[in-house]
């Protein structure tokens, strides 16, 4: 056997890496059929059923090719819907990633009881989004913690001169609930952000900051002449998935507004919409054309964000 | 090329694996034919041509529907030990639908794997019967001569699909009543004007917000709109009358309260529901149905409260509104003869009866006993219109009314006009749908 490998080694590594290479396909086979069928395969089935008059029990009707695609943009709930997705999204993601860079930075430091800060930052992010937005609600209520603190404080007249009213509906009322969200993610999703900003800020050698320190910058010229840009791999992977995240905004809208958006379609988010459609009217076709418009959107934001950070980061 | 072929061809396996039920088949199949036995009836007023019998049918029936409390769940477990009793033939498998009951009875519908017999909410059943997924019930109503004609009409008549055929019987139902504090109302008013003199005498009196919790869309504003006259599609369902100038004073009217402070909403007033803000004496009057009764009894026990009449309008004639569900057969349910003589049971008189000894439901039907302390919500069913699912498309007519009414509301402008015109056009499109 060893005279034969001495002979032709090659044959040896050749079997070797095929092996190998088999194998790897072997482990990679399963997620590959899954990713396939659950993602690529939804998608092409959702592009099939937006082209029908779609009954969930007997299949595909009357062909109606881009009939549904043509409806949204007729649609005023979808058009209110697609802005409150945007606006939240343009609001919450740079927020949220402000909050949770400052916030690691924060306990980053050699600061004496880090480990709770850690802990108390990130806490928001592990209770249910449920208990959490229901927790909210009765803080923003017209009777409740926020308007009481505020009369406490005597800032009254100040918010009065913004136009809130001393039992402001907060979540109630069309003109707030949509910040009103914004400000519970932000504070429940900053700690999540915090821990994707501190690994990335671990990874930062010491010795760029002793170099600096040498140089006489100070704290702030460190942050934003340092810091900041070597976190650029963190801002790609925190933008990215914020802004996923902001565009499929349900759970907290649906807690808060209710399947219908409420008030007057102030929470009314594209996935809300989307499960509206399909849930309460039955409608799947058109709830089909919705996600796909919905994933058109996502995926040409995640090119451009790709576009705006550069090529992807070696991670 | 390969690289492609590869990807590709998984590609239109998967499409061709999902579209395997994509085939167009017929919706609202009348699916397997009632079981003929000679003699027998299920409700004595039928006539002798009934062939169907329910004592001769075995086996096991699904029974399904939404989460709902203790002691409505008590109710329904006596109500089938009561049938399991009367029918030893038919065992009852009784599972709880848990979570969101139309997004699940979605997927039930999809899989073609449905309970025999399930609650059906007014608001689905003209889009389910209209997709196909409910049996038509007329086959076995003749068959078995099972009497519906002591339905009250206003919870029968939501139940009939577009094609004219029944697809449910109401298993209970409830109006809406005026509910009333008596420590701050010691007379209930009889008419909308004594409401408002009412009212406004409550204002800033003891803890109250304001004298009446009112919510801000049709699903209690139908019901003074029908008591001024108003409506918002004419009684055949085929006319939009939704800007007629009854329905617009109405929705004045109901935007003025509001505007003199006679009324908030519940959410205003930090409230989930107008229940709520009864119970903790946030307002005098709600406008409810009997599902107040246990809120109140266990989470507010020290607010004495009453039930008064809806007050009637300048309409003249007493008029309000009803909420009812029913039980219906899947086009795809396993036991429709079971299923269908559990449904006799339950919709029937005895079964009805014994339903609604628990307290928790009121009787959809005339010759059922009124339960203790529900004269008034059960009176009014005489009169009582549907609330909701009464013609195709009306959730997105109320969501249109909730939507402006709620804008006009929360800027302060109170101009009915926005409301109508907005209800107006969402009429428009459901009947043109």
């Amino acid at each position: 056997m060893a005279l034969a490998s001495a002979r032709d080694p090659r044959a040896s590594v050749g079997h070797g890496q095929r092996s190998e290479a088999l194998a790897g396909y072997g482990f990679v086979a399963i997620p590959m059929f899954l990713y396939f069928v659950l993602n690529i395969g939804a998608i092409v089935y959702m592009i099939w059923i937006s082209v029908w008059q779609w009954n969930i029990r007997s299949g595909a009707g009357k062909f109606i090719g881009l009939q549904n695609y043509q409806n949204t943009l007729t649609d005023p709930i979808f058009h209110r819907a697609i802005q409150n997705t945007l606006y939240y999204a343009v609001v919450w993601v740079p927020l949220t990633m402000a909050l949770g860079l400052l916030l690691a930075v924060l306990v980053n430091q050699k600061l004496r009881g880090r480990t709770f800060f850690r802990a108390a930052f990130y806490f928001p992010a592990i209770a249910s989004s449920a208990a959490i937005t229901i927790l909210w609600i009765f803080l923003a209520a017209p009777d409740g913690f926020f308007n009481g603190v505020r009369s406490a404080l005597g800032l009254n007249p100040i918010f009065d001169l913004l136009g809130f009213k001393a039992n402001q509906n907060w979540i109630g009322d069309a003109k707030t609930a949509l910040n009103s969200v914004i400000l519970l993610n932000a504070w429940t999703t900053s700690g999540t952000f915090m821990l994707f900003y501190l690994a990335s800020l671990q990874t930062i050698s010491h010795e760029i900051y002793e170099a600096a320190a040498i140089d006489g910058a100070s704290s702030w010229q460190m942050f934003w002449r340092i810091t900041f840009p070597l976190l650029k791999p963190g801002h790609y992977f925190v933008a990215t998935v914020a802004v996923i995240g902001a565009l499929q905004l349900f759970d907290q809208a649906v807690i808060a507004g209710g399947t219908d958006g409420s008030p007057a379609n102030a929470l009314m988010t594209v996935v809300l919409y989307l499960y509206n459609i399909a849930f309460a009217k039955f409608d799947f076709d058109y709830a089909a054309a919705v996600g796909l418009i919905l994933f058109v959107i996502i995926f040409t934001i995640t090119l451009i964000q790709r576009r705006l950070f550069g090529s992807a980061p070696a991670w | 090329m390969r690289r492609f072929l590869a990807p590709l061809t998984i590609i239109v396996l998967i499409v061709g694996a999902c579209s395997g039920g994509a085939t167009p088949t017929p919706a609202g199949s009348t699916g397997t034919a009632p079981s003929v036995a000679p003699g027998g009836s299920v409700e004595s007023t039928a006539p002798s041509t009934a062939a169907f019998d329910p004592k001769s049918i075995t086996g096991t029936a699904k029974l399904s529907g939404w989460q709902s409390s203790d002691a409505e769940n008590a109710a329904l477990t006596a109500t089938v030990a009561a049938f399991e009793a009367a029918y030893p033939n038919i065992k009852v498998d009784y599972k709880v639908t848990a979570g969101d009951y139309a997004a699940v009875m979605a997927t039930n519908f999809s899989s073609k794997n449905v309970p025999d017999l399930f609650y059906v909410d007014a608001t689905f059943a003209q889009p389910w019967s209209d997709a196909g997924f409910l049996e038509p019930l007329d086959d076995y109503i003749a068959k078995s001569g099972f009497d519906t004609s002591t339905f009250f009409p206003g919870y029968e008549s939501v139940f009939k699909g577009s094609d004219g055929k029944i697809y449910g019987l109401a298993k209970d139902g409830n109006t809406i009543g005026m509910a009333y504090n008596t420590a701050e109302v010691p007379t209930a008013p009889k008419t909308l004007d004594e409401l408002v003199t009412t009212a406004s005498g409550l204002k800033g009196k003891d803890s109250l917000k304001a004298p009446m919790c009112l919510n801000p869309g049709l699903d209690r504003g139908l019901a003074f709109v029908y008591a001024q006259g108003g409506s918002i599609v004419s009684d055949d369902g085929k006319t939009n009358t939704a800007d007629s100038p009854a329905t617009k004073t109405a929705v004045q009217w109901y935007l003025d309260q509001f505007k003199s402070g006679n009324a908030m909403t519940a959410s205003d007033m930090g409230d989930g529901w107008c229940g709520e803000s009864l119970g903790k004496k946030h307002a005098a009057f709600a406008f409810e149905g009997g599902w107040l009764d246990p809120a109140m009894t266990s989470t507010f026990p020290d607010t004495k409260y009453a039930w008064g009449q809806f007050p009637t309008g300048t309409s003249g004639s007493p008029v309000t509104i009803s909420y009812t569900a029913a039980y219906s057969i899947g086009a795809d349910s396993a036991n429709k003869d079971q299923a269908w003589v559990l449904l006799q049971y339950l919709a029937g008189k005895d079964g009805m009866t014994k339903w609604t000894e628990g307290g928790v439901a009121l009787p959809s039907r005339s010759d059922v006993p009124t339960p203790k302390g529900k004269d008034v919500l059960v009176a009014q069913a005489q009169f009582a219109k549907p609330g909701s699912g009464f013609f195709k498309g009306y959730a997105d007519v109320q969501k249109a009314f909730q939507d402006a009414f709620t804008l006009e509301i929360q800027n302060k402008t109170y101009n009915a006009d926005t409301v109508i015109a907005a209800t107006k056009a969402a009429v428009d499109k459901a009947l043109a749908s």
